[in-house]
């Protein structure tokens, strides 16, 4: 489907290549060129990818967008891309938060400018084809092209243990994915094509033996992304030592695709085997949830509490996808992205104060809220979606998680609600050390406040927060079919099962109206909308 | 009655027992007398001078590679002319190309001076 | 008759001329155009040769789409090899007649391993191509590794060339031929599949040819050999002599033995295990880039038997598109080693090349591309290859074979990395001088980095051509 004849999705993918054309014709001495040219590029793809909400259709059933190309005839290989409303939620992200980023390196690159924007344009590249792909193939080109620009990024503009991380992260990540395209052709083998549209219309599934190791292979390949306990030891030195534009865009983009995976591949594709090893992961995410926040709030470090935070966070997502309702879906969904706003949005606090006082510890700061006053206030609406705070986005997607799972088994849910009073704890005691108290510092005397282009890498996310926070229902809209379908191949018999109606006197009873699928609970927060 | 290998086998066995023979008798039977005079290398009859090791000049090795090379040449020519009236004029036109290849290798040494002694 | 063979006599008339015009001109650049005339014509005859299909002189030589793909590839990168070896030598002139004379020898040799039918043909193109490499190794008088790499080739290589002999002496034994149909039609008639000798001669003729393609345990001379030859011999028997061993095992092993498949298929996944994970390991600990090279050239080997022992159509024509997308990634990555190499054998240690991304951006960024291609990082053609050899041993059920190659890639991006590492993200430590680029290397470089992506981004008409070249 094109918009004004252009393929909008092929152009989306394809335009920071361009842009990077641009760039490299670019003098190498004027910076200020290319860091303006860098951060136009990054906007008009933003711009562009508004377009797409304008073609979207809520109400259709099946993949939007739709361009099929023949690319390697004699492997089956096709150039398929399509979206539907969840990936359409995360290419939204992925542009935001790429112009975010750019605009936030404006000051913090000081040298190789040039191929500085050139990686992360094609970082860009790399994110919204996995995003977009429909075909296992090219999915996989796009998945394994995003490692090598944030290797670099690491590796040439990160911090004193930069190659030990980007090493580390390459071959960590690079070890889940290989094993993931053995998957790949094994899945070929059995159904002859890679592309994802036929095979979930075909219907019929993998023999259970064959479909456990290929769930194991795809597990290991996007629980390293995720990154669940305990495959997340690459996450934390490769967060502290990126720049601060790589941690955001590590946080915020890159680890979402690891949850994406589950809930594109894993999930439709694997039903059976996602059954039967759901209380595994379950208890992996669980796991995840309450030791990612329990070592979060030993950390001096101020990145690496926020990227044990992710951890934390992640599984989160995790829970709310392996459920297997559709609320808790939705919310796992709707949490990938409020997750992508606030934790880049934190990355972006440390990078300010980084960038003034060249470090992260905690200790080195204190009572900043006395000089930095709108920093302070910024920080504190990030830290109190991060917490999960009624009223801003973090609330939403973990309450839907919570309900979700709590349906399924309360026990998790309770586990799970620890996570979240332990994530206030870690965050509120990082903001008190940091902000209040007294400014005993010397160093800190002299700090100066957000300036006009700091503060304008926050406002979209704080409108965000707020907006999901108070009006979630466009986001969720347009969950509504993929979630449904999702849902209909993993969990056949929720759909089966009548809603409970209550009676005139409190007695509830069951309906027999088999055809709707909203709970009494989501249909209760809909009418509050 | 041994046949074909097995004559050879036997006759190899034999072989091996003479040489045997020979050195396991001169070695139990002969006298053994060993004195600093006949322990030396023997250099006709006077006191050796300087290293057992000489310098070989490699220029004999180089004449001696390509006398190989247009030795086997002359080989392969003396077959051809037994092969001579079968093999014609196509026979005939082959050896010539051999024959020319090599000249050219011929060529190539005279040139590089390979065949000059000093 | 004679038809046959045009571009074989091309190349030795080529090979002559460059002997005679040596002795007498002075001013040897020249014998380099030469070279590449020779080359450029022998390919033309080659395009043409396709109308010659079948077989000539007794059986002995074939003309066909096998032999055809792999002449182009080995012409083509003879012609890259000169085009190495000009700016190489362009200081050191003392030996460039016999250089580049033995240069189109062995391609020569190349030429007729490849087309050959005949097991008396294939042990002469063989000798031919190797001694005319023994010689090339040791070219560097004044250089003592070059010297040592010679002896050490020779002393193996005889050797080797020894077991192969007695090999196709065990056949000849024992099918009463050496014409590979003939033999294969032989075995299938006399219902020998078990035949002690038989199988020895299978094993024989594998160790032989198994030394010329560095497979794990006949490598030993590999690291030595490229480290010490000239960069540009090192380029040329990475991926001529490779490439022409592993057709040359191809067409003995599947014309002449294909009744014995199950058997050497089971000995091919020991040893092509061995050999991946051999080279991988061991290249983690180099510290000179051609002895890294050669190491990880010893896995491609092991990655390329993986598309052997699947077989069938998908299997061989896996194998010929990564032969094809090898020869260029290599032999870029050893063209920018020599645009390094300062004209000679200087800064071929990896940690010289730590700062080479700040002062010659270009040539760090084609060795990236060229180690990453190496490594398997899509969307370049080595990932491509890979992924085509893994999924046809997928395809024929061989997914633990699969698993460990891709367990070996991920092994090696580790070293492959190394060297980005240096280039881009350490500071220099020592004055490193680099002679500055001639145009031959400069069109070297840009011809293999452009075909390391195309054939990565559109590898259509490369597999159509790799899937017609069976035979």
């Amino acid at each position: 489907m094109d918009i004004a004849g252009i393929p909008i999705l092929t152009f989306l993918v394809f335009f920071p290549l361009v842009g990077i054309l641009f760039l490299l014709f670019m003098p190498s001495g004027n910076g200020k060129l290319i860091k303006w040219a860098a951060n136009i590029i990054t906007a008009l793809e933003l711009v562009f990818s508004l377009f797409l909400l304008s073609g979207f259709n809520r109400t259709v059933d099946g993949m939007q967008f739709v361009e099929r190309a023949s690319w390697i005839k004699s492997l089956d290989i096709q150039y398929l891309v399509g979206i539907d409303g969840i990936s359409l939620l995360l290419i939204l992200l992925a542009t935001l938060l790429t112009f975010l980023a750019t605009l936030s390196s404006w000051s913090a690159v000081k040298d190789r400018l040039k191929e500085y924007y050139i990686f992360m344009l094609l970082l860009e590249v790399g994110m919204i084809g996995v995003f977009v792909s429909l075909d296992f193939i090219l999915f996989y080109v796009f998945w394994e092209l995003m490692l090598v620009p944030m290797y670099f990024l690491i590796g040439i503009w990160g911090g004193e243990r930069k190659l030990y991380a980007a090493i580390k992260f390459f071959l960590y990540t690079l070890f889940g994915s290989v094993m993931m395209l053995v998957a790949i052709l094994v899945i070929y083998s059995h159904y002859g094509t890679f592309d994802l549209m036929k095979i979930m219309a075909q219907g019929n599934l993998l023999p259970m033996a064959i479909q456990s190791w290929v769930f194991l292979a795809f597990f290991l390949g996007f629980a390293i992304k995720v990154p669940m306990f305990p495959f997340h030891t690459w996450l934390p030195d490769a967060h502290v030592e990126a720049p601060t534009a790589g941690s955001v865009l590590l946080a915020g983009i890159l680890l979402k695709m690891g949850t994406y995976g589950f809930v594109r591949f894993s999930l439709p594709l694997f039903p059976d085997a996602c059954k039967k090893y759901m209380p595994y992961v379950i208890i992996l995410a669980l796991i995840s949830i309450v030791y990612g926040a329990l070592v979060s709030l030993m950390q001096k470090d101020m990145k690496k509490l926020i990227a044990y935070s992710s951890v934390s966070h992640m599984g989160f997502v995790m829970l709310g996808i392996f459920a297997f309702t559709p609320t808790a879906l939705k919310g796992a969904i709707l949490q990938m992205i409020n997750h992508g706003i606030s934790t880049g949005a934190l990355f972006l606090i440390v990078g300010i104060v980084y960038e003034r006082r060249h470090t992260r510890l905690i200790a080195e700061f204190g009572g900043l809220s006395s000089r930095m006053p709108i920093y302070a206030a910024v920080f504190l609406i990030i830290t109190m979606s991060s917490i999960g705070l009624p009223g801003l986005n973090g609330f939403i997607g973990e309450f839907m998680i919570l309900m979700g799972t709590f349906a399924v088994n309360p026990v998790w849910a309770m586990i799970a609600a620890l996570g979240i009073i332990l994530g206030a704890g870690y965050m509120l005691w990082l903001y008190q050390r940091v902000m209040f108290g007294k400014l005993e510092n010397p160093a800190n005397e002299k700090l100066s406040d957000l300036n006009l282009r700091e503060l304008a890498t926050f406002i979209p996310l704080i409108i965000l927060a707020f907006w999901i926070g108070i009006m979630p229902k466009p986001f969720l809209d347009v969950l509504d079919k993929p979630v449904e379908k999702i849902v209909k191949i993993i969990n056949p018999t929720y759909y089966d099962k009548p809603p409970l109606e209550i009676k005139k006197d409190g007695t509830p009873v069951h309906g027999g109206n088999a055809g709707s699928h909203e709970t009494p609970a989501e249909a209760h927060t809909g009418e509050v909308k | 009655m041994l046949t074909g290998y097995g004559a050879i086998l036997f006759y190899f066995i034999l072989v091996v027992a003479f040489a045997i023979f020979a050195l396991g008798l001169s070695h139990f039977v002969g006298k053994r007398t060993s004195s600093r005079e006949k322990l030396m290398p023997y250099e006709c009859g006077v006191d050796p001078v300087g290293t057992a090791r000489v310098k070989f000049s490699v220029k004999f090795y180089l004449i001696a590679m390509l006398f190989i090379v247009f030795d086997i040449e002359s080989v392969f020519l003396y077959a051809f002319a037994t092969v001579f009236k079968e093999l014609g004029m196509l026979g005939l036109i082959e050896i010539g190309i051999f024959i020319a290849v090599l000249v050219v290798g011929l060529a190539y040494a005279w040139g590089k001076g390979a065949l000059e002694w000093e | 008759m004679i038809t046959a063979i045009l571009p074989e006599i091309a190349l030795t008339v080529a090979a002559l001329l460059i002997l005679m015009v040596d002795i007498w001109l002075k001013k040897k650049v020249i014998i380099g155009y030469l070279a590449l005339v020779g080359i450029a014509a022998t390919l033309v005859l080659v395009l043409q040769s396709l109308a010659v299909e079948g077989y000539s002189f007794s059986q002995m030589i074939v003309n066909d789409n096998f032999g055809f793909f792999f002449q182009v590839l080995f012409l083509v990168a003879a012609f890259i090899t000169v085009l190495l070896s000009m700016h190489y030598f362009r200081d050191n002139t003392q030996i460039l007649g016999e250089y580049y004379s033995l240069l189109l020898f062995a391609v020569l040799g190349m030429i007729f391993m490849v087309k050959a039918t005949d097991l008396v043909m294939v042990f002469i193109g063989i000798e031919t191509l190797s001694l005319s490499v023994y010689i090339l190794s040791g070219c560097l008088r004044e250089d003592r590794r070059s010297g040592e790499a010679a002896l050490k080739y020779i002393l193996l290589g005889a050797f080797s060339t020894a077991f192969l002999l007695f090999g196709i002496a065990l056949i000849f034994g024992v099918t009463g031929t050496t014409n590979l149909n003939a033999v294969a039609a032989a075995i299938a008639g006399k219902n020998i599949l078990l035949d002690p000798m038989l199988l020895l001669a299978m094993v024989m003729l594998l160790v032989g040819i198994g030394f010329k393609i560095s497979l794990v345990p006949f490598h030993m001379w590999t690291p030595d050999v490229y480290e010490g030859a000239p960069t540009p011999v090192t380029a040329f028997m990475s991926v001529g002599v490779k490439a022409a061993a592993l057709a040359v095992f191809l067409r003995v092993f599947l014309m002449a033995l294909p009744l014995l498949n199950p058997t050497w298929r089971h000995l091919l996944v020991g040893i092509s295990v061995l050999t991946m994970t051999v080279g991988n390991i061991i290249a983690i600990s180099q510290d000179n880039i051609k002895r890294m090279l050669a190491y990880s050239s010893i896995a491609h080997a092991g990655y390329l038997l993986i598309g052997m022992i699947a077989g069938g159509e998908t299997g061989i024509s896996s194998m010929l598109y990564y032969l094809v997308v090898y020869t260029f990634m290599n032999l870029g990555a050893f063209a920018v080693v020599i645009a390094f190499g300062n004209k000679g054998e200087d800064n071929l240690a990896i940690s010289d090349y730590a700062g080479l991304g700040s002062r010659f951006p270009a040539l760090a960024f084609v060795m990236t591309l060229f180690m990453l291609s190496l490594a398997g990082i899509p969307p370049l053609s080595g990932f491509m290859g890979k992924f085509y050899i893994f999924s046809a041993a997928v395809k024929e059920g061989y997914i633990g074979l699969a698993v460990i190659g891709v367990i070996n890639s991920l092994i090696s991006v580790y070293y492959y990395l190394r060297v980005t590492v240096m280039m881009y993200m350490k500071k220099p430590e020592r004055e490193i001088i680099v002679a500055p680029v001639q145009p031959g290397l400069l069109l070297t470089l840009v011809i293999t980095a452009f075909l390391t992506l195309q054939i990565g981004l559109f590898p259509s008409f490369y597999l159509e051509l790799a899937r017609a070249s069976l035979f």
